[in-house]
């Protein structure tokens, strides 16, 4: 008979390395039209990372994504960057480049400012406009002031940054200390089917909540939950690398080894929890590993509520299932009857 | 030994070791890097190619079962200019993240749509269940299959 | 002359951004079929944060135009294979390549002994490039043949005689912690500690109305990239040499090539091109330095890919973790104390196993506020493939224990999951485990979001 079930987790993690160094580099370029190029050591993995980065760049610049190019991943042409790792880029390397931008869009506010009749800090960068605060009307278009400072004035706009985020060691006796800068929050309820005669779990739907401080790309965080909800999903119920007594493994093939093909998937809903980090570039904070972790822990805790065993080893096979079934109707059975 | 196929609508040949798989000849001998090897025994799907209108992996396939037959790769669903409602889809939804799968997958999805323009969305997982990816955990990639059916079908693609 | 500005009309982005509506995706939608979610024209639309923006990088991951590493070509390159160990523990004896080079095609092979440093780890180097001593698990590689072709290569590795005495292993983490286990490096399997304290842990339990206890325990998985490792290594006319790796950290790559190379930082190029994938395992150098080597050696370019068994056997897992959780409640849900002991089976090398026990260890009493704590957690070594840094490090693991734990609690005092954790997580401000004050903390609303969606107060009891 097959049985419903439905379960919840929460979780917390940081952002950056456990309390080292990790800092990032960036160099930010406006060219003569007003469109800008970006410098940054960072690799682009698959999670759209130079997306966001344009992006952040962008929104500095008072241009659109398509105005910014972003170049990567050479040790002679980018300058220095920790890494896609510890879901630190958005944050750390997102900090850099706003903060190079800011730099390179000083540059364009020197040289707007005498043209605009004004002082550099009342302008502001707006819809590809250099304009002044409170009076948008006076303005001058980017394009223009890029190629002013260049070509005129001879001051390219550019801005070089670095970031790194500020942490406190941890005491080597007691770990007390401040390791991160910041962490993201989440919460994942999992709808799972029971079948109690074959032990076999079906994820039905998994609904999502994810703090991601100011969302930069609302569409990619929501592909870093779904394919993290995948990955929970297999830890949950399927992957396992097996060994035998000689330390061989036994399943290094995808023939063997069990992952989430499309027919495993559920209905997945994401929400991004309205939130925002004033340490983060615009506010935002992360996303790439916290969409995982929330997952296995939801589904056991939903097996749970569906046939009532507690599974203390991930992953939940059927057999696993099946076995702490028949141990509990076994234990039911010897309960005396009051 | 000598094996000719069309490709795209191209008719190419190649001298090859008569053990050369299909993704081999593709790859190495006609500079089609497009379909990928991810496994070499048929697991993944990344080197997903219609082979006369049916997906095949074509890691499984050797050269010579190929010869003198109708081969699509995803480099001729588009060029750069013009994408194919599939592709147009996988863009606006952002359905792939690293790329490494999205050649395979799109191509599965041609298949589907070709045979079953109004294909459900058990339909769906079912034709892309030979295609694995890590990333995206398939939702977007249903999403725009859906949608391209929605819109009425891949019609506008390029043999 | 002044200037008057008036502050009252100043477009302050930053306060809209904090106002801005969270994105759902609602599930309606998706079952009709057409979804909202698409925006044509965001990537032209300012201000920019905050857009469906299409990712720039598309047209060619969609056309199958990304050249990926694998797809990538240099005239007269040669390819790579390894040789990895038989066994999972044992000494080398001897290692004979002199039938091997005679093979056809064959144009040079690579053993450990020639590496300049033949050492690397992120935090400890406690791994050999190309094993030359000892073997510690079956993904070791001992010797490196490059050739003309894969086949060729492949080929050669079955004529190259390797002798081993092999070693007593130990493959259960809780083995491999006692005193008489058979040793993978050192004195001692245990290789890191940590140890989170705070307040009086075992006063506070004593105090408690409830204690309860739970083991769990997580699997070895993989990350399965769907593209395996790839790496293609040349040297220029000019002496320096240049690596394309998948590698996700190409600034600490050049350095782990630097050290074990012996070279000046600044005669090494690497270029990280696009990654099919990485979820943490390709954030740390595998054969670089090896390909640098034998490239040099043949005076040619060499690449070397990973099959699919190698991505398996030798590039890094996640640590499958063993936890003991010991809470002290009271009746009405509120957690007064929480031990943790963890230990992290870390496989035959540290790789990023310091940083997961560390951010494990922080992670593991979970998003409470809890006052009296003691967390202790141990890496060991054991001889199977190494464990690093894989999505999350060891967030999943942790996750699994105390959520499990936390329903575990909640069932035994009769009180609502949601309930419960409302009771305990924490606010703004809240002390970490590690006495850090928290902000732009979001527990409560994500848990409220996700009992809305699904209903979850309206089907409680």
């Amino acid at each position: 008979m097959k049985r419903r079930g439905r379960g919840i987790a929460c979780m917390w993690y940081p952002i950056g390395f456990t309390v080292a160094a990790n800092p990032s580099a960036a160099l930010v370029k406006v060219n003569e039209d007003g469109t800008a190029t970006v410098l940054t050591g960072t690799v682009e993995t698959g999670q759209g990372a130079l997306t966001v980065l344009g992006q952040i760049a962008a929104e500095e610049l008072g241009v659109a994504a398509d105005d910014v190019h972003v170049v990567s991943g050479d040790t002679d042409a980018t300058p220095m960057d920790t890494g896609a790792i510890a879901s630190r880029t958005t944050y750390v390397t997102g900090n850099a480049i706003q903060m190079a931008a800011a730099e390179a869009k000083k540059v364009l506010f020197e040289v707007a400012a005498p043209m605009l009749g004004v002082r550099p800090d009342q302008l502001e960068a707006r819809d590809r406009k250099i304009q002044v605060i409170g009076f948008p009307q006076k303005y001058l278009p980017i394009g223009d002031v890029a190629n002013h400072a260049q070509v005129v004035m001879g001051r390219p706009p550019l801005g070089s940054a670095s970031y790194n985020p500020p942490t406190v060691a941890m005491d080597p006796e007691t770990g007390q200390g401040k390791p991160f800068s910041t962490y993201v929050y989440a919460a994942q309820v999992a709808e799972v089917e029971v079948d109690d005669e074959t032990g076999e779990v079906e994820v039905l739907r998994v609904v999502a909540a994810h703090d991601c401080g100011t969302p930069i790309n609302p569409t990619l965080v929501e592909g870093q939950v779904e394919g993290g909800i995948s990955m929970g999903i297999g830890l949950a119920l399927q992957e396992e690398i097996l060994f035998d007594e000689e330390g061989r493994q036994i399943n290094p093939n995808l023939t063997n080894y069990i992952m989430p093909t499309s027919l495993d998937m559920p209905e997945i809903e994401v929400d991004i929890v309205k939130n925002y980090d004033p340490t983060g570039p615009f506010g935002a904070k992360g996303v790439g590993e916290p969409t995982s972790v929330p997952t296995a822990a939801a589904i056991a805790n939903a097996i749970f509520d569906a046939v009532g065993v507690r599974i203390h080893s991930l992953p939940a096979t059927s057999e696993k299932v099946l076995m702490a079934l028949r141990e509990k109707q076994g234990k039911q059975k010897q309960i005396p009857a009051e | 030994m000598d094996v000719t196929i069309t490709v795209n609508g191209k008719t190419r040949g190649a001298d090859v070791p008569p053990e050369t798989t299909l993704l081999t000849l593709l790859r190495s001998n006609l500079g089609l890097t497009g379909a990928k090897l991810g496994c070499d025994v048929g697991d993944c799907g990344a080197c997903t190619v219609l082979v006369d209108g049916e997906p095949v992996n074509a890691c499984l396939m050797l050269a010579a079962q190929a010869d003198g037959r109708e081969v699509l790769t995803i480099e001729g669903l588009s060029d750069f200019q013009k994408l194919s409602p599939l592709q147009e889809m996988f863009e606006l939804f952002s359905s792939f993240q690293c790329g490494f799968c999205a050649p395979g997958m799109i191509i599965s999805a041609k298949a589907l749509l070709d045979k079953n323009p109004t294909p459900t969305v058990a339909d769906v997982r079912e034709a892309l269940s030979g295609n694995l990816c890590r990333c995206t955990g398939y939702t977007k990639i249903i999403d725009a299959v859906m949608e391209v059916a929605a819109r009425g079908g891949a019609t506008a693609e390029r043999a | 002359m002044v200037i008057k500005v008036d502050d009252a009309l100043r477009t302050d982005r930053l306060a809209e951004l904090k106002e801005a509506d969270a994105t759902a995706v609602p599930a309606v939608a998706r079952e009709g079929g057409r979804a909202p979610q698409i925006v044509p024209d965001a990537n032209k639309q300012t201000p920019a944060v905050g857009q469906r923006v299409t990712r720039p990088d598309s047209r060619p991951h969609i056309t199958g135009q990304t050249r990926y590493i694998d797809d990538l070509s240099f005239p007269n390159m040669l390819h790579m294979k390894i040789l990895r160990s038989r066994y999972a523990h044992a000494r080398i004896a001897s290692i004979d390549v002199s039938e091997a080079e005679k093979m056809p095609g064959v144009v040079a092979t690579l053993t450990g002994k020639e590496i300049p440093v033949n050492s690397f780890g992120p935090s400890y180097q406690d791994q050999p490039v190309l094993a030359d001593e000892k073997v510690r698990h079956m993904g070791d590689g001992i010797v490196a043949v490059a050739a003309e072709t894969e086949q060729q290569a492949q080929d050669a590795l079955a004529r190259i005689k390797v002798e081993y005495e092999p070693l007593p292993l130990v493959l259960d983490p809780l083995e491999a912690m006692k005193e008489d286990s058979p040793k993978i490096h050192g004195d001692s399997n245990i290789y890191a500690t940590k140890v989170i304290r705070k307040g009086d842990v075992e006063k506070a339990l004593a105090g408690a109305d409830l204690v309860m206890e739970g083991r769990f325990s997580t699997q070895m998985v993989e990350h399965v990239p769907m593209e395996p490792h790839a790496t293609i290594a040349l040297w220029e006319p000019d002496g320096r040499v240049k690596i394309l790796s998948s590698l996700g950290r190409i600034t600490l790559g050049r350095a782990d090539v630097a050290r074990t190379l012996d070279l000046p930082v600044n005669r090494i190029q690497i270029v990280g091109t696009i990654v099919g994938g990485n979820f943490g395992g390709k954030n740390e150098i595998t054969t670089e330095p090896v390909l640098a080597l034998l490239a040099r050696k043949a005076g040619r370019p060499v690449k070397g890919v990973f099959t699919r068994k190698d991505e398996f056997v030798s590039s890094t897992t996640r640590h499958p973790f063993i936890m003991d959780y010991k809470t002290g409640v009271m009746r009405d849900g509120r957690i007064v104390a929480r031990k943790v002991r963890i230990v992290a089976d870390g496989g035959a090398y540290c790789s990023w196993s310091e940083t997961t026990l560390g951010k494990g260890a922080i992670l593991s009493v979970g998003p409470y506020r809890i006052d009296h704590l003691e967390v202790r957690a141990y890496a060991v070594y054991t001889n199977k493939t190494t464990c690093g840094a894989m999505r999350g490090f060891g967030a999943p693991q942790v996750c699994f224990g105390y959520e499990s734990h936390m329903d575990d609690i909640a069932r035994e005092l009769g009180i609502d999951p949601l309930e419960i954790r409302l009771r305990n997580v924490f606010d703004e401000g809240s002390s970490s485990p590690t006495g850090q004050v928290l902000h732009s903390v979001a527990v409560k609303e994500s848990l409220d979001t996700v009992a809305d969606r699904v209903g979850w107060r309206e089907q409680a009891e």
